[in-house]
């Protein structure tokens, strides 16, 4: 049976949604009625603008976009907490109430209060919770901390709890907003554990994240949204490919924003990046023309990574991408989680810098493949401002090499021209 | 209760198929439980607070009233009645004063996850009405203890007095905590009304007695007929006042009358100042309680679907 064969699970058909969000903040009777003549002044935000797609039961599927491209208000509209302007969301089956982890937490509840209060929003029933108490513990890793106040529990505890109580909904269509933005490797795991199962099973999840590896690696389809748009809907790696793309390659500079700063499956990470001088020292204002080296170390922290590329961007600070270089690590080093192989440094080295004076970053991808997903990303890996003695506009110094060459009769061409007019 | 939370909730199709009544009143009661927890931690007394307040205010109301400036409403079950009033008093103030934040204060809630929004308010108020019938108990207990009760079939008459009132606490509840997310005013003025209503509603002085100073008054000054016998009537209409009255007769003492034999005049031959002869005002309460809450609910309903959007 293929996809389409299967039910509709979620329907949407030309779904817009827009805030208004007043230009005076003031939410008092007294400004109301002081002006209740004029209409309050308000500037419209196209939060989701003719959004169509479907979803089929048991699909996975990741919403990805840079911050504030719509991805939550769509998710939010799903899960019935705002309403569309204008379209239709059909949903058939029973959607999780939940968006993200810990809803209903309270700091001043024990663990064991705080599964029942957070269950009851989930839907779970109080003799189900009974039953399945041990088990959400147990997944928690908790059984110590049962009737501790959740104020006193770490981030991570608190975490675990979210999320192994989360996984018991019995919802057919789960929504998650980041739920992997949060926990470290361990977690991220289980995560990925709990996502397989849910595949296996058949249940139907609509995925919000950054995580651009998971999307490849968990959603069979992905949705992308640009300022309230569906650019594109996809197979999760042609659409994830896209996204990286325009992060990277974008010229407006819109898109590269402080939000966006690290990604990544991290089975190989950037362990650090400097910019060094003539002299080896760091230095983060080159000169133009001056010898610069760039220098960043990786570590392999998968065994089974037996290659992998660097690409490095060298981006000016409003997003213009002034290069980009590949190197295929593997090519050159032995490559392997043995004790020599698993970490190494690797120097980009630029005899005469060609670039004029301005801010500008550096932009570092590891990946297994050209174009494959990311190991690891990391937007402005080095942030620099160069330093040009000559005060020159532009962003490049080419390289080029002027001449001038004399005329020897004043009849030859056009200086004479241009001198009788004058 | 929980059907109202069905009827409340911002409806459509799909959302009517994913609630389900059991799922909804579990939720409302543990959120109650859970909201009725932590009002006292972080207090040493924790629970007893809630019987600890009205036990003082009622000691500081005696003291100021009865024994200082010796006004007494000349029955002989004075004390325990003020103590009732108190009681009905405190649970009208804490149930709306707290319902009133029950959007507002769950901001993080309302805008993760999808659930019928009145259910807040109702858990907030139930955290309340848990309170109170706990103090309607114990004032039972005292009143029995001190001999200061008539206990008869009347106190039936309890449980219809109780579900008015509370219809009455949540319909104003659901219109503050809706109008709250915006206008935060409300809250400022929910208060100084609070300061009006607590003179306007017998929680020291029953409808009769007001009445009587009332008659007094005129009598010393214009030596004929009361001109300010249109305060009380307006106080008649007051279903606070009502219920604090009503249930003072019901649970208490039948020297305390039902408010609907002082309206209408029946009680003119056995006190000639103790009644009004107003019989078009006997459904007066109840109808000022079916209006609240009808606003107060439909209120809350056209507002409820953008909560998410404006907090």
């Amino acid at each position: 049976m293929t996809v389409n064969d299967r039910g509709l699970a979620i329907q949407v058909e030309e779904l817009s949604k827009r805030f208004r969000i007043p230009l005076d903040r003031s939410s008092t009777l007294k400004h109301r009625l002081a002006h209740w003549r004029s209409a309050s002044r308000y500037r419209t935000l196209e939060a989701l603008l003719d959004i169509n797609f479907v979803v089929r039961e048991g699909e996975f599927i990741g919403i990805i976009g840079h911050n504030g491209s719509g991805k939550s208000t769509l998710l939010k509209i799903l899960a019935h907490i705002y309403r569309p302007d204008a379209g239709r969301v059909t949903i058939e089956g029973k959607v999780s109430p939940f968006l993200e982890l810990g809803v209903g937490f309270n700091p001043e509840l024990t663990a064991r209060e705080n599964i029942f209060l957070s269950g009851a929003i989930l839907g779970l029933g109080r003799e189900e919770l009974h039953r399945r108490f041990d088990e959400i513990i147990g997944f928690a890793e908790l059984e110590q901390f049962v009737d501790n106040r959740l104020k006193n529990f770490s981030s991570g505890m608190e975490v675990r709890l979210a999320f192994s109580l989360a996984i018991q909904a019995h919802a057919e269509i789960l929504l998650m907003d980041e739920v992997l933005a949060v926990g470290d490797a361990s977690f991220q795991e289980k995560c990925f554990d709990v996502f397989n199962r849910y595949k296996r099973e058949g249940r139907t999840v609509v995925l919000v994240t950054h995580e651009l590896a998971a999307v490849t690696r968990y959603c069979d389809r992905a949705l992308l949204l640009d300022h309230g748009r569906l650019v594109a809907d996809g197979s999760a790696t042609d659409v994830t490919a896209q996204y990286r793309r325009a992060i990277g390659l974008a010229a407006d500079g819109s898109r590269i924003g402080p939000e966006i700063e690290r990604w990544g499956a991290r089975d190989v990470v950037v362990t650090g990046a400097r910019m060094l001088n003539e002299g080896g020292e760091e230095d983060r204002n080159p000169t133009t023309g001056g010898f610069t080296r760039i220098e960043f170390s990786y570590q392999i922290l998968n065994d089974a990574v037996s290659e992998f590329t660097c690409v490095m961007w060298l981006v000016r600070a409003d997003g213009l991408v002034v290069s980009e270089a590949h190197l295929p690590v593997s090519q050159y080093a032995r490559v392997g989680a043995t004790q020599q192989g698993s970490s190494g440094t690797i120097r980009y080295d630029l005899p005469q810098l060609p670039l004029l004076e301005g801010d500008y970053g550096v932009n570092i991808e590891l990946q297994a493949r050209r174009d494959a997903a990311a190991y690891d990303h990391v937007e402005h890996a080095i942030r620099f401002r160069v330093i040009d003695r000559n005060e020159r506009r532009g962003v490049v110094e080419p390289g080029g090499t002027w001449s001038v060459v004399p005329h020897e009769s004043a009849l030859a061409g056009w200086p004479d021209q241009l001198a009788s007019t004058q | 209760m929980s059907s109202s939370a069905e009827a409340l909730a911002p409806g459509d199709a799909s959302a009517s198929q994913l609630s389900s009544f059991r799922h909804y009143r579990h939720l409302t009661l543990e959120l109650a439980v859970s909201q009725f927890k932590l009002r006292y931690t972080r207090s040493l007394l924790g629970y007893f607070w809630s019987l600890l307040k009205p036990a003082m205010i009622f000691a500081i109301t005696y003291f100021i009233f009865v024994d200082l400036f010796k006004i007494n409403d000349g029955t002989e079950f004075y004390g325990i009645q003020l103590l009732l009033g108190i009681v009905v008093w405190t649970f009208f103030a804490e149930c709306t004063a707290s319902s009133m934040q029950a959007i507002a204060g769950n901001s993080g809630l309302i805008r993760k996850a999808y659930f019928p929004r009145s259910i807040l308010v109702i858990a907030a108020s139930f955290s309340s009405l848990f309170t109170f019938l706990i103090n309607l108990v114990i004032v039972f207990i005292i009143a029995v203890g001190l001999h200061q009760i008539d206990v008869g079939l009347r106190i039936v008459m309890v449980i219809p007095l109780l579900v008015e009132l509370y219809l009455l606490a949540l319909g104003v509840s659901l219109f503050l905590s809706a109008l709250f997310v915006q206008f935060h005013d409300v809250g400022h003025l929910w208060d100084v009304l609070m300061q009006l209503l607590f003179y306007g509603s017998g929680v020291m002085f029953s409808l009769t007695y007001v009445l009587q100073r009332v008659h007094l008054a005129g009598a010393q000054v214009a030596g004929h007929g009361p001109h300010d016998v249109w305060i009380v009537e307006i106080m008649a209409t007051n279903p606070i006042m009502q219920t604090i009255e009503d249930l003072r007769h019901a649970l208490l003492t039948p020297v305390a009358p039902w408010t609907e034999l002082v309206m209408s005049g029946h009680l003119a031959a056995v006190n000639q100042y103790g009644a009004l002869d107003t019989p078009w005002l006997v459904p007066a309460p109840f109808l000022v309680v079916a209006v609240i809450f009808a606003v107060g609910a439909l209120t809350f309903r056209s507002r409820a679907r953008s909560f998410a959007e404006n907090l």
